[in-house]
């Protein structure tokens, strides 16, 4: 075995600077002699063999343990961007909230109740109005004989509550 | 130059893992690293297990390696390596003390137990504090200079001249007492 870094460096130098001594230099080369003379047992040729097999498991591994992380990241990936989009498409949808439809009761006719007309349907209840009160004001002063023998006899109530039928079917009639 | 480009060549086949490459490094180093290792703690069966960590690391950190000397950074890994080592160790014996006169008196009991022939260098070695028999290991099978080992110790190159003065002196004392 030699020794590179005595030969790359000047001994006596470096000694004279951090030493000052000249016996210093002489003691190291005389001990680098003795380690040179007493050579250490070398390596079994089956450790090193086994070294290598066991160098080129690892390469194996850590080759595997790569294409691994790849493939894991890849897959982390690309499911990071399929819940990005799902997210994306939940915020971003345009949902229209329609307002419910109120319950119209069966008795008015669907024409009437859609109608945006007020003022037109306002004076046709009020004409309707009008009439079904002074048909049950006539049949009142009938039944309580106010108008008994004064030559409205040809009158009768059952007359009286047809009219007031009719009226009525026409009104829903349109 | 090349052979430094040739090192450089197979450095770069390291980095794109390929396992050839490993095999040229593995051959070019085991035999100093291993060395370094059995200096360090007398045990052949120790030793094959730290080379075998050692070249296990080179696979997961020479992507680290940025240059420079390749041989320092190696070493630097190796006696990384020694210390977690020692570390483990003593955390099974709990006692720094206790453990270190343990691990050195180990070092020294082996050949009088027979189960492994060791040199009369190894046997000395044992009688030298773990930081100082490290640093001299490590200028020895690394061959990095002293500038660089005083940069893998983090400390100035004063102290580490200063230490490895004193270990190699006292080493050579004790060969020569024997």
């Amino acid at each position: 075995m030699t020794m590179n870094g005595e030969t790359e460096e000047n001994l006596r130098d470096l000694f004279e600077k951090f030493l000052n001594s000249e016996q210093a230099v002489e003691d190291i080369r005389k001990g680098e002699r003795i380690l040179r003379g007493h050579t250490a047992p070398e390596p079994d040729g089956e450790l090193t063999t086994n070294i290598k097999a066991e160098i080129a498991a690892s390469l194996l591994r850590k080759k595997e343990n790569t294409f691994r992380r790849i493939v894991y990241k890849t897959v982390a990936v690309a499911a990071g961007f399929i819940i990005l989009a799902i997210i994306s498409v939940k915020l971003f949808e345009t949902k229209i909230v329609q307002p419910e439809r109120p319950v119209s009761s069966s008795i008015i006719p669907k024409a009437v109740w859609e109608s945006e007309c007020l003022a037109d349907d306002s004076a046709e209840s009020a004409t309707l109005v009008a009439e079904v009160e002074q048909i049950e004001s006539d049949l009142l002063a009938m039944r309580l004989g106010e108008n008994g023998g004064n030559g409205h006899e040809a009158i009768t109530e059952l007359e009286l509550e047809m009219e007031l039928t009719d009226i009525s079917s026409d009104f829903w009639k349109g | 130059m090349a052979k430094s480009n040739d090192l450089a060549r197979v450095i770069s086949g390291c980095k794109s893992g390929n396992a050839e490459s490993f095999s040229e490094i593995v051959d070019i180093y085991a035999s100093r690293a291993y060395g370094y290792f059995y200096r360090l703690t007398g045990n052949r069966e120790t030793s094959d297990d730290l080379l075998s960590e050692l070249f296990v690391k080179l696979v997961e950190k020479i992507g680290s390696f940025k240059g420079g000397s390749f041989d320092g950074w190696l070493f630097k890994t190796a006696s990384n390596i020694f210390y977690d080592y020692l570390r483990d160790k003593q955390r099974q014996k709990k006692l720094f003390d206790v453990q270190k006169r343990q691990f050195e008196s180990e070092t020294i009991d082996a050949k009088q137990s027979g189960s492994e022939k060791i040199d009369e260098l190894q046997t000395q070695l044992g009688r030298l504090d773990t930081d100082t028999r490290e640093l001299i290991m490590l200028r020895f099978y690394s061959q990095a200079s002293f500038k660089e080992i005083a940069a893998m110790r983090s400390e100035p190159i004063g102290t580490t001249l200063s230490k490895l003065h004193r270990g190699l002196k006292k080493l050579k004392k004790l060969m020569e007492q024997k």
